[in-house]
């Protein structure tokens, strides 16, 4: 009796054993991969990022620490305010314009009924889908001096703009970027904000409606401020992309006409990987200047929205 | 809700809208007509349509643009990725929701600190650690940049797929005597497909549409994805100036995301919705 006991606990500790193992052996496959994966190429990286940034260095040479002088250098530098400055231009417009939009957008095709609509909310979100370079390519022809679209469309309606580059000159470059930032980002929030507004119950609406608020009462006296949880979520992720983001500028514009489009994600790009400068040090410099005011815009938009959150 | 007061007001809105939708559908159509004109039709006459429709230029922008090689160098980046990264992401999530193990809460909460690192500033340390393990210049090595990793939207997403199946499955599945990775292939994965087809599809996206990965990492011509090639091609036309053929190159770039929307309209709305929940 005593022995088979012994046997038996045995066994089943050979079989725990056995799945023990073979957990293991998952758990190997099916974590570690991924997890070593984001430590080399994520985290490490980001680490290292810091020490780089207190190098001098072209990726070739010895690297020499420099202690703080990239920082020093870089507050100087007169490039990198000016960069900042376009940034600057850009999160005060780019933001604001894509979620009101979306807003006016998601609310027209939530709330009225017309024919066109079931077409529309397939047809607005295909700027999400299509690559940047589709996005960047279609507006240079867009903009165009001798061919582009809308230097035809004003013609039609009777302004001559002749061979006007709108890319190509100072005064409108950075400007002409913010159709394209603005464009390609409005479908996916007008898919979100719809999907919220599904949700609000519409009892809220009807007492409004008998009241006889105008859809334009609704929309920004009961729509919004329901949605504003959301929206805070929206306009952060809009504000970091528009610090971290030049693609499109790299495309289209390359910084230029005389450095008027730069902004300060390009202008560490190319530090970095552009044609006449390979400095590793610099650039990593204003890559940790960047990751500080990426934590600043969310700790500003976190600080701005919180206050008006209401709920249903 | 119906209370559409046909109005003034109406007209002002619907206009709006058309607008709106104008600007989506002008560029697209205006590519595409342009693509079937010839060089001197278009320069001619930029508005008109074309008379005959010329479908060499989609021939010319093929064999100039190299598109033959460009586009089986986007299917193996772009293919081996999807399948090793919605792989791996798929078993990473069952591992780290339904099975207990030492680190996992260490391991969770490593993962979380990604969404605090913008990335932009490790461009340059992760280009030497690519250079470092001779990875530059191959599509391989940007196969393994691109699908080692975590992410923590699409673990979110599989994870709360697979939180909702009920535990029974498995205890049931061991009991008759399955593997670990028999369960995970034989019950797991078939109850969670809606939402790893979710995964693939913004993974495709993702990965067709990158751009500044490939043109960091693929100097080399031989090896350029769609995107860097378009650039170049671009780039190009600065001194020549073979515009329908770009414009036929354009349209063949953009055709693979816009089909799978096509197909997949309702499942990328639905995932694009779930992506700022997370917040």
């Amino acid at each position: 009796m005593a022995s088979s006991e012994t046997t038996r606990t045995t066994h089943k500790g050979s079989l725990m054993k056995k799945s023990d193992m073979q957990k293991r052996l998952f758990v190997l496959i099916a974590v570690w991969p991924c997890f070593i994966g984001y430590l080399l190429f994520n985290l490490y990286p980001n680490i290292v990022s810091v020490y780089y940034s207190l190098i001098d260095w072209n990726g070739i040479s010895e690297a020499k620490f420099v202690g703080l002088s990239n920082f020093v250098s870089m507050f100087q530098d007169v490039f990198v305010w000016r960069a900042l400055y376009h940034n600057l231009i850009l999160i005060l417009t780019i933001p604001v314009l894509t979620v009101y939009i979306s807003l006016i957008l998601a609310y027209l095709l939530i709330n009225k009924g017309y024919l066109e609509v079931k077409l529309y909310r397939i047809l607005f979100f295909i700027p999400n889908i299509l690559a940047v370079i589709v996005i960047t390519l279609l507006w240079s022809f867009i903009y165009d001096g001798s061919y582009g679209i809308l230097n035809g469309l004003l013609k039609i309606i009777g302004i001559d703009m002749k061979e006007y580059y709108w890319l190509g000159d100072r005064s409108t470059a950075l400007w002409a970027l913010l159709p394209p930032l603005i464009w390609s980002g409005v479908g996916l929030y007008v898919v979100i904000f719809m999907n919220a507004m599904k949700s609000i119950p519409p009892s809220l609406y009807e007492a409004a409606v008998l009241e006889g608020a105008s859809h334009t009462t609704r929309l920004f006296k009961i729509t919004i401020p329901l949605l504003s949880p959301i929206i805070r979520v929206g306009v952060l992720f809009i504000s970091l992309g528009v610090f971290k983001g030049f693609e499109f500028m790299l495309i289209l514009t390359n910084g230029g006409p005389s450095g008027s489009t730069d902004v300060i994600g390009l202008y560490m790009f190319s530090m970095a990987f552009g044609s006449t400068s390979h400095n590793y040090g610099y650039a990593s410099a204003i890559g940790m200047f960047l990751f500080v005011i990426l934590i600043a815009v969310k700790l500003i938009t976190d600080r701005i929205g919180s206050k008006e959150s209401l709920e249903y | 809700m119906k209370v559409n007061e046909r109005t003034i007001g109406d007209l002002l809105w619907r206009i709006i809208l058309l607008l709106w939708a104008l600007t989506i559908i002008v560029p697209l159509l205006w590519v595409l007509y342009e693509s079937l004109k010839t060089n001197q039709e278009f320069f001619a006459d930029v508005w008109a349509l074309p008379r005959k429709w010329a479908w060499v230029n989609y021939k010319k922008a093929w064999v100039s643009y190299e598109l033959g090689s460009t586009m089986l160098n986007t299917l193996y980046y772009v293919g081996a990725s999807l399948v090793l990264g919605t792989f791996l992401t798929t078993i990473n999530a069952y591992a780290l929701v339904r099975l207990q193990f030492k680190g996992r809460q260490l391991i969770w909460s490593m993962i979380m600190l990604s969404l605090f690192l913008p990335g932009i500033n490790a461009l340059i340390p992760q280009y030497v650690l690519m250079r470092d393990l001779h990875m530059l210049n191959s599509l391989t090595g940007l196969i393994l940049l691109d699908s080692l990793g975590e992410s923590v939207f699409f673990l979110m997403l599989l994870g709360g797929f697979m939180q909702s199946l009920p535990k029974e499955l498995e205890e049931s599945a061991f009991m008759d005597g399955a593997s670990l990775f028999q369960t995970f292939m034989r019950i797991i994965v078939p109850l969670s497909t809606p939402g790893i087809v979710t995964v693939a599809i913004f993974k495709f996206l993702g990965l067709y549409n990158n751009f500044l990965g490939p043109f960091i990492y693929l100097s080399d011509a031989k090896k350029h994805t769609i995107g860097v090639k378009m650039y170049h091609a671009n780039q190009i036309m600065q001194y020549k100036s073979d515009l329908v053929t770009l414009f036929a190159g354009v349209t063949i770039a953009m055709l693979p995301t816009l089909i799978l929307y096509i197909v997949f309209q309702k499942k990328i709305a639905e995932g694009a919705t779930l992506g700022a929940v997370k917040g």
